[in-house]
């Protein structure tokens, strides 16, 4: 029984050496990341990025399968590059004429965008400390232990160095199977698929925490603020002065922290601003004489046209005074909600309840306790209330200062509708020249195509006229070739009015026509639809062709198996999703199909969404506002 | 032979009753509308019926629907759906109830009039109808889907299947591919095989094996 017992403790220290063997590893492997990444990043030699990543999967894999099979936590690997018709790659834009260069990046794109590349890089730095403890304790416990015994035995320690040496021994051996456990623990911690099941209270403490940091965030960009308004305040002084240059740069850094604001308020405080600036003006027409014109002004240079049409265009947009007011008022009012949340914090804690417990054991210097001087227990119990407050307040103080912001940067009613005009007139243009062209396409291919073979038909039909005496036998050649022609045509304009306005969509509507572009897609593809009733005949036409064009592109997309398509209507938009299960990866922006897409739902204000993370699914979201007529009754 | 037409173009109309005529068959009603329509195939009960898909008041698929639900009172009536364009998602609701005489169409296949009226008589004799183009779709995504039901017939099993789905009887499908009218039947039978058809009237399984042929994918 008991031989059992050490033999089990001398498995579990030589499994546990192992498990230090890894710590060792995560040195290596920091040193390696040291090595490569500094010249990687800091000498701008890219191409050695990749390695520490490929030589950190296979280390962390290997250290995975020795701690017991801990679950592979990565997205899947992006596709090899598919060569163009060319022969060349394409990655971003660019054209490669070797498949290296798009591998490298799509590799770090995958390996940068996975949390779990961080949570890698975690571990490589912390393991050296934890995995070395847990790894090697055992076997110094045992073989430290045995040494003793030894060197007691032998006579160089006193007798009693016996009793340590058995103990340590014996908790190296009894401890060995635990922290080889703990280890493994700690690695499928972090190194496998992170939990993402909270606690209600941890999820609930979680929350304040994470505002109070934001506010802390916040009080930091407010200090950025007051700089601003200092530097705002100088280059108006300045350009008083006649000092213009001054402005410009200015201005544009207090757009480039307004827009961080904004963009923070969306996501930290769920209150939406949008951006209120007035669009860069195109440089004006060239006058007859070769000057341009700004404001009154005439300028023979690009370069100085260019100068003053932004000095103006910058001055005249009534945001750029906004964003300056607000960066004086954002250290006050947001320094003031900062101190409601976070200052109530840190002083209840720091400045009531530690002081107060140092006056109650009358530490030899007790730092100043203004009021309450004379009531320590009092000041505990105020400063426990008041960063609790701070706490509890620290979600509502964020969503205010979300309005707070606001109330300065979003854009005033003149420049939301100066917007929303400024919108219109490009999404019209876009529309009537989408139209344009597309009429040119019919005209093109009916003049092509059934008109002439009408032509041909008629010509036909006169010989056939000539022939029938004469030549019985030709005139029914003719005949034949005369139907084959009419039939050619019938063909080429159900092709066109297919291209127009599909019969189906005339027939039975939206989701019936999408069912029958699902039976005809190359993908098995499902339809899922709640709509209770019919959108307009020209939003149905314009998100029949987005659906059409969304299927063609999940079905070119590699390893989608199937696609999903969703239509609902929630009350004053319609939405469509249309959803594959393949790789993902897609690049919104590319593709012509699709910004035609935009362009013809931007005519109903209706919207596109591309979602597609490395490793999928590939979601694209069509959202067109728009009112529905009562319900077709159905037959069937 | 007693033929319903509704076709609400008149030219279309006239050309097709003039047609009809010609090759022995009695035109007891050519209507314009839905409702007519309707009407019409209830109290005139006629042999086949010719219905065009859209048809006023609304200028949608009234000619469809009402072919539909005509079919719901009186089961297995014939009707040949004449479009002029040709949709999988129509040829499953026309075949759904599984009873057969139906045909569907493109009206560009009244320019051969030997086999429009062949057509016409084989839907009459509660066989099916449909346009070539329905299947060649069919057959051309089915090339493009790897893991289908069709995917493990045979090529001639295929080529049997598509003149089988345009409604052609075994002798026909024999002359066409060149085959004795015999080897066609052991064709039929391994298709029905492989597509799970229970051994019942051969006809109804026709009806049913085109089904399953329109039916298969998501």
């Amino acid at each position: 029984m008991t031989g059992d017992w050490v033999v089990r403790g001398f498995v579990a220290t030589l499994h546990a050496l192992a498990r230090g063997g890894c710590a060792v590893l995560s040195v290596l492997l920091l040193a390696a990341h040291v090595a490569l990444m500094v010249p990687g990043f800091g000498l701008g030699l890219v191409f050695l990025l990749p390695w520490p990543f490929v030589v950190m999967r296979r280390a962390t894999n290997a250290v995975r399968r020795l701690s017991g099979g801990v679950p592979l936590p990565y997205l899947p690997r992006p596709p090899a590059p598919a060569p163009e018709p060319d022969g060349r790659y394409q990655y971003n834009r660019r054209l490669y004429r070797s498949p290296f260069w798009p591998r490298q990046q799509r590799y770090l794109e995958w390996t940068l965008g996975d949390q779990a590349t961080w949570r890698d890089i975690g571990w490589m730095v912390a393991n050296p400390v934890v995995g070395g403890l847990l790894g090697f304790a055992p076997a110094a416990l045992v073989l430290g232990g045995l040494a003793a015994v030894m060197t007691a035995a032998v006579g160089f320690l006193p007798w009693w160095a016996l009793v340590p040496g058995l103990a340590a021994a014996t908790a190296g051996l009894a401890t060995a199977p635990a922290l080889v456990r703990a280890h493994d623990a700690w690695a499928r911690r972090i190194l496998g698929p992170p939990q993402t099941r909270i606690g209600s209270l941890k999820a609930w403490l979680g929350i304040r925490l994470l505002a109070l940091l934001r506010m802390l965030a916040l009080a930091g960009l407010a200090v950025v603020s007051a700089l601003l308004a200092v530097a705002s305040l100088a280059a108006l002084t300045a350009s008083c002065l006649g000092f213009v240059v001054a402005l410009p740069p200015v201005v544009r850094w207090t757009r480039a922290v307004a827009t961080v604001r904004r963009r923070l308020a969306d996501r930290w405080s769920g209150v939406r601003v949008d951006q209120p600036y007035r669009p860069e003006p195109a440089l004006p027409p060239l006058r007859p004489d070769g000057l341009y014109e700004v404001g009154g002004h005439l300028y023979r240079s690009r370069t100085w046209t260019r100068y003053h049409q932004q000095l103006s265009w910058l001055r005249r947009d009534p945001a750029t005074w906004r964003d300056m007011s607000w960066t004086a008022a954002d250290p006050i009012v947001g320094g003031a909600l900062v101190l409601g949340s976070v200052g109530a914090l840190a002083y209840g804690f720091l400045g009531l309840v530690i002081a107060g417990l140092l006056h109650i054991v009358h530490a030899p210097e007790p730092p100043g306790l203004r009021v309450f001087a004379d009531r320590p227990w009092l000041a505990v119990v105020t400063g426990v209330a008041l960063a609790v407050a701070g706490v509890l307040a620290a979600p509502a103080a964020l969503r205010a200062h979300g309005r707070w912001t606001a109330v300065l940067l979003a854009p005033t009613a003149e420049a939301r509708l100066n917007l929303r005009v400024q919108q219109l007139t490009e999404s019209r243009a876009d529309a009537t020249q989408a139209q344009a062209a597309e009429l040119r396409r019919i005209e093109r291919d009916l003049h092509d195509g059934a008109q002439a073979r009408l032509v041909a038909l008629g010509l036909a039909l006169g010989t056939i006229e000539q022939l029938v005496e004469q030549d019985p036998a030709g005139a029914r050649r003719m005949l034949v070739e005369a139907r084959q022609t009419s039939a050619k045509a019938l063909t080429e304009l159900r092709d066109l009015v297919r291209g127009i306005h599909p019969p189906v969509l005339a027939e039975r509507g939206l989701v019936d026509a999408v069912r029958a572009l699902a039976l005809d897609a190359p993908l098995p593809t499902t339809v899922t639809a709640d709509l209770p009733g019919r959108p307009p005949e020209p939003v149905e036409a314009a998100v029949y062709f987005a659906v059409n064009e969304a299927l063609a592109n999940a079905g070119k997309h590699a390893g989608a198996a199937r696609v999903a398509v969703t239509i609902d209507y929630d009350g004053s938009a319609l939405r469509v999703t249309v959803g594959d299960d393949g790789c993902g990866g897609a690049d919104p922006t590319l593709g012509s199909g699709l910004r035609g897409v935009r362009h013809r739902l931007a005519a109903f204000d209706g919207t596109v969404r591309v979602s597609s993370p490395t490793g999928g699914p590939t979601l694209v979201v069509l959202e067109v506002p728009c009112a529905l007529s009562s319900p077709r009754t159905s037959i069937s | 032979m007693r033929v319903v037409l509704a076709e609400d173009l008149y030219l279309l109309r006239e050309g097709l009753k003039q047609l009809l005529t010609a090759h022995g068959f009695e035109v007891v009603a050519a209507v314009e509308t839905g409702p007519e329509l309707l009407r019409a195939l209830l109290d005139l009960r006629p042999d086949v019926a010719v219905v065009d898909v859209r048809l006023p008041p609304t200028q949608t698929d009234e000619g469809l629907q009402a072919a539909l639900a005509a079919r719901k009172q009186i089961p297995g009536l014939p009707v040949l759906v004449l479009s002029q364009h040709v949709e999988r998602l129509y040829a499953r609701e026309l075949l759904a109830d599984g009873t057969g005489g139906i045909g569907y169409l493109l009206k560009d296949r009244v320019f051969n009039a030997d086999q429009f009226v062949d057509a016409i008589r084989r839907v009459a004799a509660g066989g099916t109808a449909m346009d070539p183009d329905v299947i060649a779709k069919l057959l051309a995504q089915d090339e493009r889907r790897a893991e289908s039901t069709v995917a493990r017939l045979t090529v001639r099993e295929r080529e049997v299947l598509e003149l089988m789905a345009e409604g052609r009887s075994n002798a026909a499908i024999g002359q066409r591919l060149f085959l004795s009218e015999s080897a066609v039947g052991k064709h039929t039978a391994s298709i029905f095989g492989k597509l799970g058809l229970a051994p019942s009237d051969d006809d109804n399984r026709r009806v049913l094996a085109v089904l399953a042929f329109l039916d298969r994918g998501p």
